[in-house]
């Protein structure tokens, strides 16, 4: 599952893992959520890749995700609905958004240890990283950061999907600046295995 | 992002439902598109769009459905194969031309998309099932369950509509149009764009005695079209037991992996083919069965006829369906488990009561996200203005587009939601009848679409009047930036003169105003010279979708000028953020509690410059152009 908020780039990301499913062989099954997408609200976004026999419903039943792949740590806590503690594990980006009706609610932002306890009952394993900083720091531009996190998941061994098939993916998939969306994915990798 | 729509024959690419069928129109061969955007099926014309001049059809966007409808008609009775796509809604506003053309046949193939939205993910009118309208219209329908079935039905239903000289409808659903899938690419037929009207009276004209003659042809053809075609749509998956499951479109995709989770494996029978249901495959599958679960979103259509083939096939079948699951609402894994738990007798491993409790706790607190204007979105200036103005209690008329935002807090400024240009009619019925003060909101888009009728309507019965502000930002923003009339583009991306909102609302009576809608200034001006005033009025607020002003910058290299707060003019009264609530524009504590510092983020900001001119105490500036770029070389 990747979740975030739009403008992210989350159904890129969502796309380009489809796609580097296909290369690798998968049936691929999936569903956008979007609409009001890009008007600053919740895109959850689901990519399924296996066999054909296992695999037809387009979203992932709740509790059931192995992965959840958060461009912003508050998602990351909404999406909690898909996750169990057998089998979720959880990617963030600590790049937090500030909802725009929390200033008027008065509702804070959750500190990130408070959406870490959150996450916690039911997650396998939670790890963070800071994908859009590196993004602007290594290459100049946040854009790159979704990039940086699926590199990330790779990496730390959560998405098995074969480096070279992603590479493919991007080629086929992302405008723009190809050479430096793959050395984003190598900035994540590295990250990730650093893990 | 790039598209693999027209990746070679052979090739196995993943696809969105929608896209699938626009691949599965272009290996069809055809002639024409014509479309007006509506999502679930808006990517459907997105593609098609995309890619008319390469593969060498004629698209269109059309000013509204119905039009959209008829052109496409025009192009299939000239022996063009031809396809329109649109969301539920839309086939209300073009079914006034459906079920006359579906009595006259067509000759080239013709395949009308439509896609329903059960949950409302995109529309805020109505949950609909467009196989009440196949069933009205006698017009036959097919369901895909997912991207490949788009493609291959697709291109089937132009062979069907071709050889029985009928237009055919592909229904879909949210979850078919939206979610993504494997599909094994066929090959793409050179299209035929030529064509000739042949004149045929008996055919063309439904005036009695053809109207009768032309209403047995069409219920022939649907019965001929079922025996031959509902076993190339509909299939039985054979299993275990003497309960069974029928169920259509993506119910079907649920279905499977649901029973995969129970660890069961009962016989499946999917319709495809839902106008007409074969009375013979129904009957052959319930006959030797005990009970039925019928999965089927929305009207229970399958149910019902179920339930009348089994007075005859199997009178003593039980049959469940809508008194287990609801009419309301999609269908998810989540919602379809307590039917298949009650009527098998089974549990799910996981417990999703229990796991919904937790999960309802871990989130309390959360803030909400709820979807707001973009950062420098004319809309948001315009409503901000007219709220000035008119203060809070005027009625607030809402219509379809990106205004609908204005909905939520702070500007609290839709009080209802029609159809397409109702927010005209409806004020204007409210003006007649009460002394409030109505203010219309439209888009560019909804204008020409169904907001010009109304607008003669005001003169032509003349009185008090609502305000129409007509939201003008160039382009049908909501949907994904499709060109309308005004836009100055056509669906093919030839330059084209606009039709002018300002000129045509004057030739239909009005008083017409015409503002900038990110010069606040211009705009309260204007509003105010129009308050007291009566008869219909409209303000055009001109300004460009700043998305796609933003995206059309990138192109060119070009940065917006951002802006900054001076904090020592800022005395924390909160309007940018509480009363103009701009996304890019946060208060910043530490705890709660305390005096925030207000700040824009210079990443988020698209410098539509309108904060700095409302802050009261001058407090907002523009950072000299030369000073960001310093700041992004770093």
């Amino acid at each position: 599952m990747l979740t975030g908020v739009g403008g992210e780039g989350v159904l890129t990301a969502g796309v380009l893992l489809a796609r580097a499913a296909n290369l690798e062989g998968h049936y691929v099954r999936g569903v956008q959520l979007h609409g009001l997408a890009q008007r600053g609200g919740t895109i959850p976004t689901f990519v399924r890749f296996g066999s054909e026999k296992e695999l037809s419903s387009p979203g992932i039943m709740q509790a059931n995700a192995d992965l959840v792949l958060a461009f912003e740590p508050m998602e990351a806590a909404r999406a909690v609905f898909y996750a169990r503690k057998e089998k979720t594990n959880f990617i963030i980006n600590d790049n937090p958004h500030m909802p725009v009706y929390a200033n008027l609610l008065d509702v804070p932002y959750p500190k990130m240890n408070t959406i870490i306890e959150k996450i916690k009952p039911f997650a396998k394993d939670i790890h963070i990283f800071k994908a859009h900083e590196m993004a602007k720091q290594e290459l100049g531009n946040t854009i790159y950061g979704n990039i940086i996190l699926i590199g990330a998941a790779i990496g730390a061994g959560f998405l098995p999907l074969k480096e070279k098939n992603v590479k493919e993916a991007i080629k086929i998939t992302v405008p723009g600046d190809i050479e430096a969306n793959l050395k984003a994915l190598d900035i994540g990798i590295k990250l990730g295995k650093k893990r | 992002m790039k598209t693999e729509v027209l990746e070679n024959a052979g090739k196995k690419v993943v696809l969105l439902g929608n896209e699938a069928i626009a691949r599965g129109a272009i290996e069809a061969g055809i002639g024409m598109a014509a479309s007006y955007p509506g999502t679930p099926s808006s990517e459907v014309p997105i593609v098609l769009s995309s890619v008319a001049k390469k593969c060498g059809f004629y698209f269109e966007y059309s000013s509204n459905e119905k039009v959209a409808f008829e052109t496409a008609a025009g192009a299939a009775w000239s022996g063009v194969r031809a396809i329109t796509s649109m969301k539920h809604f839309g086939l209300n506003v073009a079914s006034d031309s459906v079920m006359p053309v579906a009595y006259t046949g067509v000759l080239g193939g013709y395949v009308l998309i439509v896609a329903d939205d059960p949950e409302g993910w995109s529309s805020a009118q109505s949950e609909q099932d467009t196989r009440h309208f196949s069933r009205m219209a006698r017009m036959p329908t097919i369901e895909p369950s997912n991207a490949q079935e788009c493609l291959d039905f697709t291109k089937m239903a132009f062979d069907i509509s071709e050889e029985f000289q009928i237009p055919v409808i592909l229904r879909t659903t949210t979850k078919v149009s939206h979610s993504i899938g494997t599909v094994k690419l066929g090959k793409i037929k050179k299209p035929k764009t030529k064509g000739r009207f042949k004149k045929d009276f008996e055919r063309y004209y439904n005036i009695k005695p053809n109207l009768q003659m032309l209403h047995k042809k069409i219920d022939k053809k649907l019965e001929d079209i079922g025996k031959k075609y509902s076993n190339k749509f509909n299939k039985i998956i054979q299993g275990q037991g003497d309960i069974g499951i029928v169920t259509n479109g993506v119910c079907f995709e649920y279905a499977k992996e649901a029973l995969q989770e129970l660890k069961i494996k009962p016989p499946i029978a999917k319709i495809g083919m839902t106008n007409p249901i074969s009375s013979t495959f129904i009957s052959n599958f319930i006959k030797n069965k005990k009970t039925i679960l019928v999965l089927e979103e929305l009207e229970p259509i399958i149910e019902d006829y179920i339930r009348l083939i089994a007075k005859e096939a199997n009178p003593r079948l039980k049959i469940h369906g809508k008194d287990l699951l609801s009419r309301a609402g999609e269908y998810n894994l989540e919602r379809i488990m307590p039917a298949l738990e009650k009527v098998f007798k089974k549990k799910c491993d996981i417990n999703f009561k229990t796991h919904q409790t937790k999960t309802l706790s871990a989130q309390k607190n959360l803030p909400p996200r709820k979807p707001v204007f973009c950062q420098g979105c004319p809309h948001r200036s315009t409503f901000y203005a007219v709220k000035k103005v008119y203060g809070k209690d005027a009625v607030f008329a809402g219509d379809i587009g990106c205004y609908i935002l204005g909905i939520f807090e702070p500007y609290d400024m839709g009080n209802f939601c029609i159809s397409m240009g109702a927010s005209i009619g409806i004020g204007h019925g409210i003006t007649k009848v009460s002394d409030q003060e109505v203010i219309c909101f439209v888009g560019d888009s909804t204008f020409f679409h169904a907001g010009m009728p109304p607008i003669a309507n005001l003169k032509f019965n003349d009185g008090k009047s609502p305000l129409i502000v007509v939201l003008n930002n160039d382009i049908t923003a909501m949907t994904g930036h499709q060109p309308n009339p005004g836009s100055g583009v056509t669906g093919m991306g030839e330059k084209v003169a606009p039709v002018v909102i300002e000129d045509v609302a004057k030739a239909l009576g009005a008083d017409v105003k015409s503002a900038v809608a990110f010069n606040h200034k211009q705009l309260v001006e204007n509003l105010q010279q129009f308050k007291d005033k009566k008869g219909p009025r409209v303000l055009v607020s001109n300004g460009a979708c700043r998305l796609l002003t933003k995206r059309q910058n990138q192109k060119k290299g070009i940065k917006f000028i951002k802006f900054k707060i001076d904090q020592n003019k800022c005395k924390k009264c909160g309007t940018c953020t509480n009363l103009f609530a701009c996304p890019a524009i946060s208060e910043l504590r530490e705890k709660k509690g305390d005096v925030p510092t207000y700040y824009i983020d210079p990443d988020m900001c698209w410098g539509c410059s309108v904060c700095s001119q409302i802050c009261p105490y001058g407090a907002i500036h523009p950072i000299a152009p030369k000073t960001v770029s310093k700041k992004n070389g770093k």
